[in-house]
């Protein structure tokens, strides 16, 4: 049975090129950011550019380190995080990974984070700093939004053991200490 | 079918809507000023088109009258709330266009309003931004006063005292250059325009984005209003933002929607047809392009008799596959010990898995071995779990051949459909033909073409009532409605025939015209009895699905 009605409504073609521009610009930005995170940066936290193989440094790639927020389960650890640029960064967000996976409901199996600023069709705007993603992303792991689930694990054990899910994320941030 | 001709404010207007709230906007166009081929020609098949109490009438829009339509809204908001013209579109736009909410919520807290839609100035969420002390709506440009507070912060430089650096691309401004090559809208977040072209080129471009597009900083919500999209943009990229904004509005608007047609631009409007009447009323229209549509759920051709919701039900059914499941369950059976799906296609039953290996009899799906000597033959029918494995395998047999029952004649008379280009073909040959040895004039032979009409129309309404009748419940009601499909069915099957014939003489095609004129007419007749009935019978709540509407 072929439907032949399945192009019905189908209104727009969603592709944006991307120019050379845009590349350079997403460079100039990620020095600046550079530039602006080595002159002041939150307490706890580190990022930067990885090396490739042959020590040249990658711009459009961070290593960044998210400490977990004092007085809370995830105190203790650091939680590192990287973060990929696409070559239209900043109209469009960085992909930001927790490697290796972290055990959290709105970060996926494969790190993956879910969050809103992360989301161009949700909150992403193009003056978000690396500065302000670290921050909420720390903010992130004590406050997870239970409406937006990632994983099942992390979800389930937080819905119906909230006890055991505590455990778990303390073990977590001993286990994340920063040797 | 009534004529239409290029007049935009032609109006399909049939004049049985006492029962529907008609507006007042629309304009009442006599369609019938213009002569109907067809009804001068063979009045025994197209008659001037009678008034149904299921009928519905609708006008057939395009995009500058859509646009027009929002200009009106826009003007009239405009005036009433002493705003801006964009200030006025943003908030219509907020308030899905129901202009009674936005007044009634403006009045009653103008800065609540104005807030929500993304407008006022005041807090912003963000850290790097202050607020602005009033709202910028009077203000007669665009650009940001020179009045904003704190100037502590780098990147909200005041314009143009001081050089600026752009928070996005980190690129210097001389304070000469700033207020050329870079802006802010009143909330004072100024950003360079690059940064600004790439960012809404992206929005429009790369996401669909239209009437909701924010302020760059981050958390502020404030709105970019058109014109400034307009200037910054390129014109191609505004165009595509402009029909966004067009599509946006018809998408919000109830009593509107596109003409699925491929390259057709038209919109329809009809006011009688609201979600809610849906389960009674199957709003088909015709679009100025020439197809027809349903205004209720947008299907790209007539779907009548059946409801939307039943049509939506059917397409679901036949494109899943829930059907190859049932399939499945009717003609295999599992593997008892390893649960392999397995059809039997010849041989005895003494089934070996080829899988596991394991022996069972395919009769009472027992082990083989307890069937002892008794080779090829089994006589345990008496056994509990043998029964209920044959009792679920006869139901969803039956299931499925009823299935495929309705199935089977929807998908045929779909067939016959997609030949319709073939069928006029053929027909208009036989015409031609008929002209020639016949001594037949033009008009003379439009009979032909008319009774090819006829066939299509009932095909399509034949095509959709078997989708009917599997929803119906078994009943008296839907013994009437398969008694009427089957009168139709008969009457397209002889018609067809009669198209079918070859011409042999001029006396032969007198009597053929003869008869094939008069079957039309009774083709005609039984359909409009089957699409009456059943039309009627939502509106007297006479059907009974068997499943929720």
């Amino acid at each position: 049975m072929v439907n032949c009605y399945a192009l019905r409504g189908l209104r727009m073609a969603l592709i944006s090129p991307c120019s050379p521009l845009q590349s350079n610009l997403a460079q100039a930005r990620l020095h600046e950011e550079r530039k602006q995170w080595r002159k002041d940066h939150p307490f706890g936290f580190y990022a930067k550019p990885v090396k490739s193989a042959d020590g040249t440094m990658n711009i459009m790639q961070w290593e960044v380190g998210i400490p977990g927020k004092t007085g809370t389960n995830w105190d203790g650890g650091v939680y590192k995080v990287v973060m990929t640029f696409p070559d239209d960064f900043p109209t469009k967000p960085p992909k930001c990974k927790f490697d290796p996976p972290l055990f959290h409901p709105n970060v996926y199996p494969s790190g993956t984070i879910c969050l809103s600023i992360l989301d161009e069709e949700k909150s992403w705007k193009p003056s978000i700093t690396v500065k302000q993603i670290c921050l909420g992303v720390q903010d992130l792991l004590d406050n997870a939004n239970i409406g937006d689930p990632a994983q099942i694990d992390a979800y389930q054990m937080y819905k119906n053991d909230r006890a055991a899910y505590d455990k778990r994320i303390k073990a977590q941030a001993i286990e994340r200490r920063p040797k | 079918m009534s004529s239409d001709g290029e007049n935009e404010d032609l109006m399909f207007e049939d004049e049985y809507d006492d029962a529907f709230d008609q507006d007042e906007d629309m304009e009442d166009v006599d369609s019938t000023s213009e002569p109907d081929v067809y009804d001068a020609l063979s009045p025994a098949i197209e008659e001037a088109p009678q008034k149904k109490p299921y009928d519905i009438s609708w006008k057939v829009r395009t995009l500058q009258e859509i646009i027009d339509m929002q200009n009106k809204e826009i003007k009239k908001i405009q005036s009433l709330l002493e705003v801006p013209a964009s200030t006025a579109a943003i908030l219509l736009r907020h308030y899905v266009w129901n202009s009674e909410k936005l007044q009634e919520q403006f009045w009653n807290d103008p800065t609540a309003a104005l807030q929500g839609a993304g407008l006022s100035p005041p807090s912003s969420p963000s850290t790097r931004t202050q607020t602005l002390p009033s709202s910028p709506e009077k203000r007669p440009n665009r650009l940001p006063r020179t009045t904003v507070a704190s100037p502590s912060i780098r990147t909200r430089s005041r314009l143009p005292t001081e050089p600026f650096e752009c928070p996005i691309c980190c690129t210097d401004f001389d304070k000469t250059l700033v207020e050329g090559s870079t802006f802010a809208m009143g909330c004072g977040h100024r950003f360079c325009r690059d940064c600004w072209g790439e960012y809404l080129s992206g929005k429009v471009k790369g996401e669909g984005e239209s009437a909701k597009i924010q302020c760059m900083e981050s958390g502020c919500q404030r709105v970019v209003r058109e014109e400034v999209i307009d200037e910054i943009v390129s014109s191609d990229i505004s165009k595509r933002y402009h029909n966004l904004l067009n599509a946006a509005f018809v998408a919000d608007s109830s009593n509107l929607r596109w003409c699925p047609h491929p390259n057709c631009e038209y919109i329809i409007e009809c006011n009688q047809a609201p979600a809610r009447m849906l389960n009674q009323l199957v709003p088909t229209v015709e679009c100025k392009c020439g197809h027809e549509l349903c205004f209720g759920c947008g299907y790209g051709a007539s779907h009548r008799p059946v409801l939307c919701r039943i049509v939506k039900m059917w397409e679901k059914k036949c494109a899943d596959d829930s059907e190859t499941a049932n399939w499945l369950q009717a003609n295999t059976k599992e593997c008892t010990k390893c649960q392999s799906t397995i059809e039997k296609n010849g041989g005895c039953n003494h089934m070996t898995c080829k899988k596991c290996k394991w022996e069972f009899c395919w009769v009472c799906m027992g082990p083989w071995s307890e069937h002892g000597t008794n080779w090829y033959q089994c006589n345990r029918f008496d056994e509990r779990s043998g029964i209920d494995a044959r009792d679920t395998q006869a139901k969803s047999r039956a299931s499925l051949e009823r299935y495929l029952h309705y199935f089977n004649r929807w998908a045929n008379h779909e067939h016959s459909a997609k030949l319709d280009a073939e069928f006029y073909r053929k027909t208009e040959k036989k015409m031609e033909q008929m002209q020639n040895s016949g001594n037949l004039s033009w008009i003379e032979v439009q009979f032909a073409k008319a009774a090819v009409d006829a066939v299509i129309k009932a095909r399509i309404t034949l095509k959709w009532s078997y989708c009917m009748a599997f929803y119906l419940k078994r009943n008296n009601m839907t013994e009437l409605f398969e008694d009427n499909q089957r009168d139709l069915e008969r009457a397209v099957e002889s018609l067809g025939y009669l198209l079918e014939q070859n011409i042999v003489d001029t006396d032969s095609i007198a009597k053929l015209r003869q008869d094939i004129t008069n079957q039309a007419a009774y083709v005609q007749k039984r359909h409009d009895i089957l699409m009456d009935d059943t039309l009627k019978g939502y509106l007297e709540r006479r059907w009974e699905f068997s499943v929720d509407i």
